[in-house]
């Protein structure tokens, strides 16, 4: 994403260094990145706070009669906002349930890291795919064809994942590499249409996405696919050569986080490496800030395009894969990508397109989503792509949140998107 | 050196006479595999039958597949050889529609060629005019967004908000109009939120149209489970078929032909056509509509001619709010339907599609809306037929192959406006 700030020009440096608390405070009511990100996220919560006691049938019946016993209305919102966001934290944090059932012995420790492997679970595909949107955002792209692309990388994996014999050694790495081939063939498109014909990779891409669904539901309905034992549809399992290894099974059989977690670090470390170390990292950052100065300086503007968005791709494959090889690799069905694709883009906004910040951002949706999961059917599963919608609407624009809670505006200006058109 | 009047004639005449070779080898390529694969894949006795399905149930016209598909096939080809041999610039468009529309009417009549079915005209152009309503809506929206200036990409959650509020409010107020009000209401609230950030705030409207996407999908599918539980939350609400019959005009509906597709719909298809004339009106015809123009193309201009610029694009986007809220009741309430999550599958970014293709002009919508509607409709009739020869998923992905191909091919010559989705403040410039 271009990080532009609407410079002002620097003050003359004061002569008397100020006490920290001094600084620190100010640091507080100041609207730069780490505040605006806090305050996103509390306005968030607050925000669904108020949906969830809006939207309560119970709760509404007690405010009509507010004036006459207020505290009737306030302990049953009180209720109701606080046992669903607990219920959230429960499935992705820690269940006090199992640690007390765990203080007693009747549950193992696998039991109690249960949330926690769940949370990480659900944040691994959200780093790969995070880190398609991040990536493409450098170059100035806006890729929401990530759906689409772990659609295909998923496909491709599993193709290789059933369709050859091989011992886990080069089985496994070969079914990860097709996944990822499969989402960087996909993902080049928009890529390849926006260098050639000046298509808007948002449009082509999210056509894309519905064309890949579409696809997905005839390939798995196709003999080659379908699974033999099961008649709903679901594609054939994985074989075991090329499934996935837990990280922490010797703790329990319930702990599903596996390899691909790792693999999910290396990749972005890969992306870190790649856009502060590389040239092709540098391209991708030149084209993204200045696209005409790139030109004028020798660079293949068409090229970059093409390029990183098959890189990009090849992330949302790999998360496709980490689904297909992983949690899904006894089948998959339409059912498997969920949104990790378009929860993507929430991610690379939070995580302001850095692939540390990508990380972090990927395990905080990981964990709302893993809880909202865990608290069926009491909180509406929705509540984790509100929320996320709610936090990035602030964190893309910092105008609003700095106008709301009239905080100051920081040396250096806003950090904000760059606007521009088609 | 001096550019002579007759340099410029001759250049015209030979920038006139362009030779389009990609369109002409491609249209030539296509004819000659469609005769060929007819003549081969075809059986002889298989015939194509068109019929008046509603009020002449007994009038049928039946062709012969083969002969009919070599023939408009060899069309294709004629007109993708005149292409290839030097055509005149203002013919080439003639030409080329000519070729597709053969390809088309081409693969219908195949498509169609199967023992007892038939190409149900009536019924078929009827389902195509209102199966475009939501791209016309969505369109529509999008170009009073973008001629003022601001890129709306959120019309699929406008059509979310419009969809769920309409049947909302239509429970609570047990009225199917005041639900049309509150879905217009709820569309409008989404667009008010770009509105505020756009002028405001001057954020990427891109970024953030698709974040309002995901709101309206979070804050939609949210409700929808919260009100699971509460009966009579969520009942479909419709609105009547034949809207003309309570107006004492129900007799136009027999008229061959044009009754069953103009004069026996439901209210959403008269208000959707009567839309694209008055948008169109307004922009080109209305002090509003000069202005909301100048604004888009160019804004410092208009600020120094004394045009609010920011004010009057905060109030067209919010106002285009209405009509794309509006398009999204027809996901519910023009199709007599409870409200479901995500419903309106991508549809939005389709209508976005329909926008550039009608390049950012109503009527161009009105036109690129049938078009999409017909492939909509067509994929749906195939589909439900059965035994077709293409699965039921490609079918489907019609509209959005479509889109994409018109993107691909469209955008580049298709201009925005100039200063669209480019923040106006008055101290840059």
């Amino acid at each position: 994403m271009n990080v532009k700030t609407a410079a002002e020009p620097p003050e003359a440096p004061p002569e008397r260094r100020e006490p920290f608390m001094t600084l620190f405070g100010r640091y507080l009511i100041e609207a730069n990145s780490v505040m605006v990100t806090i305050w996103s996220l509390l306005l968030a919560f607050a925000i669904g706070a108020v949906l969830l006691i809006v939207s309560d049938e119970g709760v509404r019946g007690t405010w009509s009669y507010f004036f006459d016993r207020p505290s009737d209305a306030l302990s049953a919102s009180w209720e109701v906002v606080s046992s669903a966001y607990f219920a959230l934290f429960e499935g992705a944090v820690l269940n006090f349930n199992t640690l007390d059932r765990f203080a007693a012995g009747t549950a193992g420790f696998g039991d109690v890291l249960r949330p926690l492997s769940e949370t990480l679970t659900y944040a691994t595909p959200l780093i790969f795919t995070g880190l398609a949107v991040g990536l493409a955002f450098r170059a100035g792209l806006f890729n929401i064809g990530a759906q689409g692309q772990l659609i295909m990388g998923m496909l491709g994996a599993l193709v290789i994942g059933f369709g050859i014999s091989a011992p886990a050694i080069v089985h496994l790495p070969a079914a990860v590499i097709a996944g990822g081939l499969a989402g960087a063939a996909f993902g080049a498109v928009p890529g390849v249409l926006k260098a050639t014909t000046g298509a808007h990779e948002v449009i082509s891409s999210i056509m894309l996405n519905n064309i890949a669904a579409l696809f997905l539901v005839w390939a798995i309905g196709t003999g080659f696919l379908h699974s033999e034992t099961r008649s709903e549809l679901v594609t054939k399992p994985v074989d075991d050569t090329a499934a996935l290894p837990h990280l922490l099974g010797f703790l329990g059989g319930s702990l599903r986080v596996n390899l691909a977690l790792v693999l999910g670090f290396a990749a972005a470390l890969f992306v870190w490496w790649l856009l502060s170390k590389s040239t092709f990292g540098y391209r991708i950052r030149a084209v993204g800030f200045n696209s005409h100065a790139s030109a004028t300086a020798g660079m293949n503007i068409g090229r970059t395009y093409a390029t990183t968005m098959g890189t990009a791709g090849a992330f949302a494959g790999l998360a496709g894969a980490s689904l297909a090889l992983g949690i899904n690799a006894g089948g998959v069905t339409t059912n498997t990508a969920l949104e990790y694709g378009f929860d993507g883009i929430t991610v690379a906004l939070l995580g302001r397109a850095k692939p540390g910040g990508i990380v972090a951002a990927a395990v905080l949706f990981g964990a709302l989503k893993a809880g909202a999961l865990s608290a069926q059917p009491g909180v509406p599963v929705d509540i984790s792509i509100l929320l996320q919608a709610i936090i990035v609407l602030f964190i893309a624009a910092p105008a609003m949140v700095k106008a709301i809670l009239r905080l100051r505006t920081p040396r250096g200006g806003l950090v904000t998107l760059e606007a521009k058109g088609w | 050196m001096a550019v002579t009047a007759t340099d410029v004639a001759a250049r015209a005449e030979e920038r006139g006479r362009d030779r389009h070779f990609i369109g002409g080898s491609v249209f030539a390529a296509i004819g000659v595999l469609l005769a060929l694969a007819a003549f081969f894949a075809l059986g002889a006795d298989r015939t194509t039958t068109f019929r008046l399905d509603v009020t002449l149930t007994d009038a049928r016209w039946t062709i012969p597949t083969r002969p009919a598909v070599i023939a408009l096939a060899a069309v294709c080809a004629a007109a993708g050889l005149w292409l290839l041999g030097g055509i005149r610039q203002r013919l080439y468009k003639i030409a080329s529609t000519c070729a597709v529309a053969a390809i088309v009417l081409a693969l219908i009549c195949w498509a169609v060629s199967q023992p007892g079915q038939s190409f149900r005209a009536e019924s078929i152009l009827a389902g195509s005019l209102f199966l475009s309503l939501p791209f016309i809506f969505g369109a529509l929206a999008g170009v009073v967004c973008e001629r003022s200036g601001v890129i709306n990409i959120g019309i699929e959650g406008q059509f979310l908000m419009g969809a769920f509020a309409g049947v909302f409010v239509a429970n609570l107020a047990d009225n199917v109009y005041v639900g049309l009000l509150g879905a217009m209401l709820a569309g409008s609230l989404s667009t008010l939120l770009l509105a505020l950030l756009a002028t405001r705030f001057q954020v990427n409207q891109v970024v953030v149209g698709v974040i309002l996407n995901l709101l309206a999908l979070g804050f939609t599918g949210f409700m929808y489970d919260q009100l699971k539980t509460t009966p009579g939350a969520n009942t479909a609400y419709g609105v009547p078929q034949n809207a003309l019959g309570g107006l004492g005009l129900g007799f136009l509906s027999d008229i061959p032909l044009a009754g069953p597709i103009l004069f026996d719909q439901n209210l959403f298809v008269y208000i959707g056509l009567a839309m694209v004339f008055v948008v169109w009106f307004l922009l080109f015809r209305t002090r509003w509509g000069l202005r909301t123009r100048s604004v888009g193309e160019h804004p410092a201009a208009a600020d120094s001619m004394g045009v609010g610029v920011n004010r009057l694009r905060f109030w067209n986007v919010t106002a285009a709010g209405l009509v794309s809220g509006f398009g999204g009741a027809f996901f519910t309430i023009a199709n007599s339907l409870a409200f479901n999550k995500n419903m309106t599958a991508g549809l939005g970014f389709v209508a976005l599609a329909v926008m550039i293709v009608g390049r950012w002009n109503p009527i161009g919508v009105l036109a690129g809306a049938l078009i999409f509607g017909f492939a909509s409709q067509m994929a749906e009739d195939l589909d439900a037929a059965g035994n077709s020869i293409i699965p039921g998923p490609f079918l489907q992905m019609l509209p959005y192959a479509a889109t994409l191909v018109v993107v691909a091919g469209l955008i580049g010559r298709a201009k925005a406006p100039a200063a669209d989705g480019v923040p106006y403040n008055p101290g840059d410039e």
